[in-house]
């Protein structure tokens, strides 16, 4: 087995996906042709088949060791300044950015409460956790889809670019960032990301497969880390099969879908804040019908999309128009 | 004499003929019959360009396997010859001068439609004040659906000098324009900014489109208007309904006062 590490960070614009064999993109437009015209009994409801198989976590060392190799000399000349790594979901790119932030001593930032988000006052949120070298794990958190949510991260964002608040890595998830960019139109300086994950770095957190099953389950993952060991994972276990979307998705179901990917998960009450166009028992009813298709999952008060359901709900999504991420 | 020079227009139809010619009809029949249901049926389950692209699949269909359907049967039936068609086309010229002209024109209209796509299924037009969306084109007339479920048809050759307004073109791009009538006392950048993100945290925007907010001043206070574009141009009720219910409790968080308007200073809202 190689020691070398196959994990790189690059530049957002320099992303791209694995490229799918011939065999990969016709499971994939039959994936996205069974999303088109779900079946009333594929979302099946049997206790047995309730628990999805859980998927190994992974060494987050050699993804740390990338963002040493990408960041080392910045980080070394200690300048006011920010960097962004984007994160698309499931990717575990927060969790490596938060094992490098310990490795190197750099203080993880708080997010504001909810009633802060309204506010401009940037000052008070950054004085109660003050420090020179920071990370921010997820600028999800810093802001909602409301009129009156936006208003901190547009206040936060021009102060950590001009370097006012020290020196630090922003993690971002993807959804969110392309989010961002449409609300807060400047363009962001050095961007970056984790290089698509290809047979190599697979074969490095631990999927054992020949070349082609790598390159086909890469392709299909979107080169997400994360995805693939789900997928694998999934096609380990001769019991599941990847959800799919329930019949009768509407309007409805793609704006509950949107908004938690957006903010990587949300609770109930902030959900419907969020979606005052969406009535409170349709919300309700909209959730427990992508429960029960496992495409969302209630874990600590807030509602989450899973990372079984994540390609279809965002074939869905895309196949609708919906502003979809980077990835 | 006259009756004999008719005649010899016309081939023998022999019954194999007969049989082919039903033959052809039967099956033009059935393709664009089949087409106008499967197309439709595909079409709801598909979204955006996708959508609008089969069902602009299916007059077009029907234009091809008629014009087919004729070129196979009228060798079978006439004697293509230069004098034959000009007395025939001359015969038909006459007929649709004086008998059927408008249904004709509506027909050879319908054929052009096809070809110059004014209107496709799936587009948003209006057509002498009547606005809807466009279900289905027919050979002789556009059946529209209002915004309140009424079906309009509008023959085509409204197309020849009639002026047809096309809100999404074929594609799912629609510009909705939502008023909001305010007193004129109010910082007009704060509210700018302000229905500008009532538009972005829509749950219906479609964020690849740009998103203007324009202001004029009028005697009764401030005219603003919200344009934004909703994802899928059906959601274009539900978005303004969205714009302007969010939009007025907005401003109303902002002590901003609404415009109370005297009926001579009414001015027409367009949809």
């Amino acid at each position: 087995m190689s020691s070398e590490n196959n994990w790189r960070v690059i530049r957002l614009a320099e992303f791209e996906r694995p490229d799918a064999p011939a065999s990969t993109r016709v499971q994939q437009l039959f994936q996205h042709i069974r999303n088109l015209f779900p079946k009333a009994d594929e979302s099946t409801d049997d206790e047995e088949q309730s628990d999805f198989p859980g998927y190994r976590e992974f060494d987050l060392k050699p993804g740390a060791d990338a963002l040493d190799a990408a960041f080392d000399e910045w980080r070394n000349d200690s300048e006011p300044g920010i960097k962004f790594l984007i994160s698309p979901p499931f990717s575990g790119t927060a969790a490596i950015a938060r094992e490098w932030a310990q490795r190197h001593n750099w203080k993880q930032l708080t997010p504001p409460a909810e009633e802060q988000l309204s506010s401009v006052d940037i000052d008070s949120w950054w004085q109660a956790q003050s420090t020179k070298q920071w990370l921010i794990d997820d600028l999800a958190n810093y802001w909602q889809r409301r009129t009156d949510g936006m208003a901190f991260v547009r206040a936060l964002l021009p102060k950590l670019m001009r370097g006012e608040l020290g020196q630090g890595l922003v993690v971002c998830d993807s959804w969110s960032f392309a989010f961002l960019q449409r609300a807060w139109p400047v363009h962001l300086p050095n961007v970056y990301c984790f290089a698509a994950a290809e047979e190599a770095l697979l074969r490095q957190v631990g999927i054992q497969a020949d070349d082609k099953k790598l390159k086909a389950l890469a392709a299909r993952a979107l080169g997400n880390v994360g995805l693939a060991l789900a997928l694998w994972a999934v096609e380990q276990d001769e019991e599941h099969g990847l959800p799919s979307m329930p019949p009768d998705c509407g309007d409805e179901t793609a704006f509950v879908l949107y908004t938690l990917l957006l903010h990587m998960g949300l609770s109930g009450e902030t959900l419907q804040r969020l979606l005052p166009t969406v009535a409170a028992d349709q919300l309700d009813v909209q959730l427990l019908q992508l429960q029960q298709a496992r495409l969302v999952q209630y874990d600590d008060n807030q509602w989450h999309v899973t990372v079984y359901g994540y390609l279809a709900v965002r074939d869905f999504l895309k196949s609708r128009g919906f502003y979809v991420d980077a990835f | 004499m006259e009756t004999d020079k008719i005649i010899g227009l016309f081939k023998t139809v022999t019954s194999d003929a007969v049989i082919e010619i039903a033959v052809v009809i039967a099956v033009s029949v059935g393709i664009i019959w089949l087409s106008q249901r499967l197309f439709p049926w595909l079409a709801e389950h598909l979204h955006g360009k996708q959508r609008l692209f089969v069902l602009a699949m299916i007059p077009t269909l029907r234009v091809v396997v008629f014009v087919l359907a004729t070129i196979w049967i009228v060798p079978m039936v006439i004697e293509t010859t230069m004098q034959n068609m000009i007395a025939i086309l001359g015969a038909a010229g006459l007929a649709i001068g004086f008998a059927m002209k408008d249904y004709v024109s509506s027909l050879i209209a319908g054929i052009v439609a096809v070809y110059e796509l004014p209107y496709r299924p799936g587009d948003w037009i209006e057509v002498d004040g009547t606005y809807g969306e466009v279900k289905h084109i027919g050979m002789r007339a556009v059946e529209l659906v209002t915004p309140d479920d009424t079906v309009v048809f509008v023959p085509h050759l409204k197309l020849w000098d009639g002026l047809i307004h096309n809100a999404n073109n074929g594609g799912p791009s629609l510009m909705c324009v939502t008023s909001f009538y305010l007193a004129a006392d109010h910082d007009a950048h704060q509210v700018k900014q302000l229905l500008e993100d009532v538009a972005l945290t829509s749950p219906y925007v479609q964020l690849k489109q740009p998103i203007t907010v324009v202001i004029s001043e009028q005697p009764w206070g401030t005219h603003y208007r919200l344009k934004a574009y909703p994802i899928d141009p059906r959601q274009q009720f539900q978005f303004m309904t969205d714009l302007t219910a969010r939009g007025k409790a907005c401003l109303r968080a902002i002590n901003v006062k609404f415009a109370n308007l005297s009926p001579e200073h009414a001015v027409p809202v367009t949809p």
